[in-house]
């Protein structure tokens, strides 16, 4: 099995590589076996890295610690489903899933267009092979994940604990889903300078996997919050770490990317812009890996003991040069088609979004990698932590939710003043009370007033949307559930998209309420002790410990009320994990969490002593719930939006929907 | 047509400029410096009152656990060592000889008050030479 692991990763790079010449060969020359082959090679390429993948599972699950990465990934213990999640829990695992999904993505790719885009399809194969040249190398020659030691251990070193978790199953697969579904977009971009192709096929397709790529990214991140949040026992959900920035810089760029290809599509414009939007969407994703896999910035001194490091600069450096130069060479061919009118139109919006979020992924970027380009530059290394993150990323995430409600509504070219009072009157209205409204209430957080009010304004310029379209279909006399589910299932883009912003809304409610007015407390207790924190109370009743196949748990009892009713038992917990090779983790926290709509109660066992003390902490976060469930809309209206069909229907619907309303400027489409 | 793409023009420098002054802003206030425990003592007395960020590995056996959760322990990197004082939220990674990241204020009673602690995940940016210089650590990694 190792054997034929070992054979297949090499074989993928050798066809990687013949399949980049061939492609290239066979479209100059026009010689259309060779693309034939080509494209037949891109398939045998995903056949052998599902082979490799396969062999690398065969030997964690059956714990062959004759392989380096077994013995260091696993352990006798370990039930099957974490061997399995070992596959991604190292280094070189986790680049074979890197190249695994590449190569799935483009077979997928190959199929699709199997008998389109004759001319842009040649090149935008040889991009995606090139680009699994770069990681089979890697797998094939420098981390090789079947790397056998000198001599057999009898046991593993073990899947670090906090991996042991069902999020940590799943998060690290999601983001790499979205992270490499962005190579695709970028193969298309690049197939397109490459061949010239540059008309709407390319867009088509970009836009399309660059959706799928996002979602993903989304879902990753979000899982991965919610991960931290369960299992790092902090409190929070998102510490501005590199390795999370590494995820998030990709998602802005992305964002920007769904938003202003809508404008080539439908104006024409901004051929270069989203050119380059591209590309460095990739760039971001092959940078994000880089820092995740290589440990340079995450690290104090140096701790970049692999070897990685100076062949990924020298592939994002080769990227960068490569694209940038054909995107030079074509640039008179990415002319826009129309120009922009006005200042005050549903274009610049996009353009406001776009350069807004752009903003944000250059201070994300930078503060990353502040310390590294500090120390060259003066020999200090200085870094800048989550305050520099937020301070920055607050304001343009507010104003950023604006633009979110006003978009939708405001109306292409230019906006009259009509438009505006028709369209905006209702929801100014209601994000002015909303924000006067919770004033009276108390709250007296400025970012918090304004975050609460753009997401009351969104979710009525939404509200409106939807009410609008409803009512138009229903005044044909259709009944409102039917004229809603037609509504939207024959404008899966339009308003998937709005059921995405709803989720944004909710996501960003979450984060205000939980990060603005947190509550927390430590408190050293003996038996009936109580410690109060807001509408909690909890009433500490004495250690107790136990003990099952892998851990010794102390866990802490405590009576939860909340005012003055009882909620129940909360016991937070320690572990220590009888394995050795688990060792590496000394306690392993399990925190209580009680979590509803309104708040979550948060409960850490922070230490115990001997007479049976216990200190912990209580921390209330309110509406965290809001991220996850914000988390599930999202991902409805990404599902809405990328259901296939419906295209000649909503041609239809805009016809009838012009002629019912009347009003060219409220038109849907 | 000119007045709009000047407005154009207008606009997206003002945002340019508003992002170039947050990130700046911030960077200024929120900066702090990133040293290993030989550096700080190198900045003695400069140091003191400032805001800065420490890394060594943890002294072995110099963990003490106060009775309200706070913890003392000392950090070294081959160039000496510091106390700190920290209370708060322990990393589960954290113990004896693991890498740590401390921020706070070194004091002039020569104590470093953290208010955060970080500790190195060692699984995550694993060494490869780490399985073999573990030797006596882990179970059956001896045979190698």
């Amino acid at each position: 099995m190792v054997e034929t692991g070992k054979v297949s990763v090499i074989l993928a790079f050798a066809i990687s590589i013949y399949v980049v010449i061939a492609s290239v060969y066979g479209a100059r020359t026009g010689k259309s076996d060779f693309v034939r082959s080509a494209r037949n090679g891109i398939l045998a390429i995903c056949f052998l890295l599902v082979i490799a993948t396969a062999a690398l599972l065969h030997a964690l699950i059956n714990l062959d610690f004759s392989l380096k990465y077994v013995a260091l990934n696993t352990s006798t213990d370990l039930p099957v489903i974490y061997r399995i999640t070992s596959l991604w829990a190292g280094q070189a695992g986790s680049l074979l899933l890197w190249a695994l999904i590449l190569s799935i993505y483009s077979a997928l790719v190959v199929l699709d267009t199997r008998r389109r885009s004759r001319l842009l399809m040649p090149y935008v194969v040889a991009v995606l092979a090139a680009i699994s040249v770069f990681f089979t190398y890697i797998i094939g020659f420098v981390e090789n994940p079947f790397e056998t030691l000198p001599v057999t251990p009898a046991e593993g070193r073990g899947l670090n604990p906090i991996l042991q978790n069902a999020y940590m199953a799943i998060h690290p697969v999601t983001l790499y889903l979205g992270y490499v579904g962005v190579s695709v977009p970028f193969a298309f971009g690049m197939g397109a300078l490459l061949s010239g192709q540059l008309g709407d096929e390319w867009i088509k397709y970009s836009r399309k996997w660059t959706l799928f790529a996002w979602t993903f990214l989304s879902l990753g991140l979000l899982l991965g919050a919610r991960w931290a949040y369960l299992e790092l026992g902090w409190g929070g959900y998102w510490a501005w770490d590199p390795v999370e920035n590494a995820a998030f810089m990709p998602w802005l760029a992305a964002t920007a990317f769904v938003h202003s290809v809508m404008i080539q599509e439908k104006k024409g414009m901004l051929k270069k812009w989203n050119m380059a939007l591209i590309i460095l969407t990739f760039f971001l994703a092959i940078f994000g890996t880089f820092i995740t896999r290589s440990g340079v910035i995450s690290s104090v001194h140096s701790f970049a003991q692999s070897d990685i490091g100076p062949l990924f600069l020298g592939f994002i450096a080769f990227i960068l040069l490569f694209s940038f130069a054909m995107f030079l060479y074509r640039i008179r061919d990415l002319e826009s088609e129309n120009r922009f009118d006005s200042i005050l139109s549903r274009e610049s919006a996009f353009i406001f979004n776009n350069l807004l979020f752009l903003g944000a992924a250059f201070a994300v970027f930078l503060g990353t990698i502040f310390p590294i380009m500090s120390e060259a530059l003066t020999g200090n290394k200085i870094l800048v932590g989550s305050p520099y993150f937020n301070r920055v990323n607050v304001p343009i995430a507010l104003v950023l939710i604006f633009l979110m409600g006003v978009g939708p509504l405001i109306s292409w070219r230019k906006a009259s003043r009509e438009n505006l009072m028709k369209n905006f009157l209702v929801p100014v209205i209601i994000g002015a009370v909303t924000a006067c409204a919770l004033f009276a209430l108390g709250v007296r957080d400025v970012y918090a007033l304004f975050s609460y009010a753009l997401c009351a304004f969104v979710a009525a310029t939404v509200f409106t949307e939807f009410f609008r379209g409803v009512s138009v279909r229903s005044g044909r006399g259709e009944n409102p559930a039917l004229a809603f589910v037609r509504l939207v299932s024959r404008n899966k883009r339009r308003y998937g998209g709005y059921i995405v912003h709803i989720g944004v809304v909710l996501i960003v409610i979450g984060i205000t309420s939980s990060s603005v007015f947190v509550t927390e407390r430590q408190a050293t207790l003996t038996e009936g002790q109580s410690v109060e924190l807001g509408a909690y109370t909890l009433t500490y009743r004495g250690l107790e410990q136990y003990t099952n196949a892998a851990k010794n748990a102390t866990v802490a009892n405590l009576d939860g009320y909340k005012n003055g009713k009882p909620i129940g038992t909360v016991s937070p917990e320690k572990n220590v994990y009888k394995y050795e090779g688990n060792r590496e983790i000394n306690q392993e926290t399990e925190v209580a969490l009680r979590s509803t709509f309104a708040d979550d109660l948060y409960v850490i066992l922070m230490s115990y002593g001997q007479d049976g003390t216990a200190t912990i902490r209580v921390m209330v976060n309110p509406m965290v719930s809001w991220i996850w469930a914000g988390g599930v809309v999202l991902l409805a209206g990404a599902i809405v939006t990328m259901w296939p069909g419906g295209r000649k229907e909503r041609e239809e619907v805009f016809v009838r929907y012009t002629l019912h309303g009347g009003d060219s400027t409220a038109r849907v489409q | 047509m000119l007045k709009g793409k000047l407005k154009f023009i207008i606009a997206i420098a003002v945002i340019a400029l508003a992002v170039s002054y947050l990130v700046y802003g911030g960077v200024k206030d929120t900066m702090v410096y990133y040293l290993t425990v030989k550096e700080l003592k190198g900045r003695v007395p400069s140091v003191y009152g400032e805001r800065v960020r420490v890394s060594g590995h943890v002294v072995p056996g110099s963990i003490k656990h106060g009775d309200d959760g706070s913890l003392r322990f000392s950090i070294t990197d081959g160039g000496g060592d510091i106390d700190v004082a920290y209370s708060g939220i322990v990393p589960d990674i954290f113990k004896d000889d693991v890498e740590a990241v401390v921020e706070g204020e070194y004091t002039r009673d020569n104590v470093f008050v953290a208010d955060v602690l970080l500790a190195k995940c060692p699984t995550k940016y694993e060494s490869t030479e780490a399985l073999y210089e573990s030797g006596a650590e882990g179970k059956g990694v001896n045979a190698y």
